[in-house]
């Protein structure tokens, strides 16, 4: 891609986002409805006296359903990453993201190993 | 790319609340400050896991009467502690969730205010402004209470390894969560100087990343401290 191309690119890019394309404020009123509803029912869930799966699953799933709407609608994420030019990026980011959850979990199961048998 | 090109983009983006846009297409302020929140994420990644960790074996000294532990808490929490199998007496889940919705509520204020100042209008961002800055007062208020009472209890920073893991955790959202408070009032500052209008929108932007970074840890701290025994 020439110089040119590319910053045409990214003045279209720009005048995209100027051209708002953010979510309107009743989108917003929307999300927080559904994030509400979505806490009310985990409390409620966690009342229901369940143990094990059937009570950490569907919390978990509710709590990854919050965090992606407040990561994808209120900080723009889902918006932005659309933008970003090319989809190497995108890629890349997403591939960081799978990376850092990888790390996590055998860092946390390394840790957890050592103190379940060795104390 | 030539000088003038990036001028004309920038000019551009300038005019319309934005910053400097990247060839990325977006501008490398509101980049930046992805990265740093990158980096926020691994220092709560690490505090979550190690309250998990710290839970876990501070929940099995317990339960195997280990007395080094024991002896750490008031006996009728301990008792509490060993006949459910978890920290979970311990927590007001009804008060917890009051603070959650707060939070949450304070994440609409904040869209609504870069929605007003995009939009110009300056007297509903320095309204939405003071309702996010009031709703994360009340939170920490409400944070505050829950330490206090903690203290009563009996569960202190200091006396086993639970306290200091679950302390710093919370601890560290709420410092978090008192920073984007002064961030808010400096911005509704600004704007009764008249310092901060439309031009000024990403500034906000920014600034509304880290409430909702703030509430995005708040939501998984919620359920995996206090939800999942």
């Amino acid at each position: 891609m020439s110089d040119t191309a590319i910053s045409e690119n990214a003045h279209d890019t720009a005048h995209d986002h100027d051209a708002h394309d953010h979510p309107q404020e009743k989108q917003y009123w929307v999300i927080f409805a559904i994030l509400a509803v979505l806490t009310a029912v985990e409390v409620a869930w966690s009342y229901l006296g369940l143990t094990g799966p059937a009570l950490v699953l569907p919390l978990i799933v509710m709590m990854l359903a919050k965090f992606f709407l407040v990561a994808g609608v209120f900080m723009h994420l889902y918006f932005d990453l659309k933008m970003l030019n090319g989809k190497y990026f995108t890629w890349a980011f997403a591939g960081a993201v799978v990376l850092a959850v990888i790390v996590y979990l055998v860092v946390f199961a390394t840790f957890h190993f050592r103190f379940a048998y060795f104390g | 790319m030539t000088d003038v090109t990036v001028d004309q983009v920038v000019d551009h983006h300038d005019d319309h609340g934005g910053g400097h846009a990247s060839s990325l297409g977006l501008s490398n302020m509101k980049l930046a400050f992805w990265l740093f929140l990158g980096s926020e994420c691994l220092l709560f990644g690490a505090l979550i896991s190690s309250y998990l960790l710290s839970k876990t074996r501070f929940i099995t000294e317990i339960i195997a009467g280990n007395p080094n532990v024991v002896s750490t808490m008031p006996a009728e929490l301990i008792q509490e502690f060993q006949e459910k199998g978890s920290v979970e007496p311990m927590f007001d889940i009804p008060f917890t969730s009051l603070s959650s919705f707060v939070l949450l509520m304070s994440s609409l204020s904040m869209v609504l205010a870069h929605s007003a100042i995009v939009k110009g209008d300056q007297r509903n961002t320095r309204l939405w402004l003071g309702t996010t800055a009031m709703l994360g007062s009340i939170f920490i208020g409400g944070q505050i209470y829950e330490f206090t009472a903690f203290y009563r209890e009996g569960l202190t920073f200091t006396n086993n390894l639970f306290g200091s893991a679950f302390f710093t955790l919370t601890g560290f959202h709420g410092i978090h969560v008192t920073g984007g408070i002064i961030m808010l009032l400096s911005l509704l500052f600004l704007s009764f100087q008249g310092k901060l209008n439309s031009s000024r929108a990403e500034t906000v932007e920014l600034v509304g990343l880290y409430w909702h970074f703030v509430d995005v840890v708040w939501v998984l701290i919620f359920t995996i401290v206090y939800l999942i025994p």
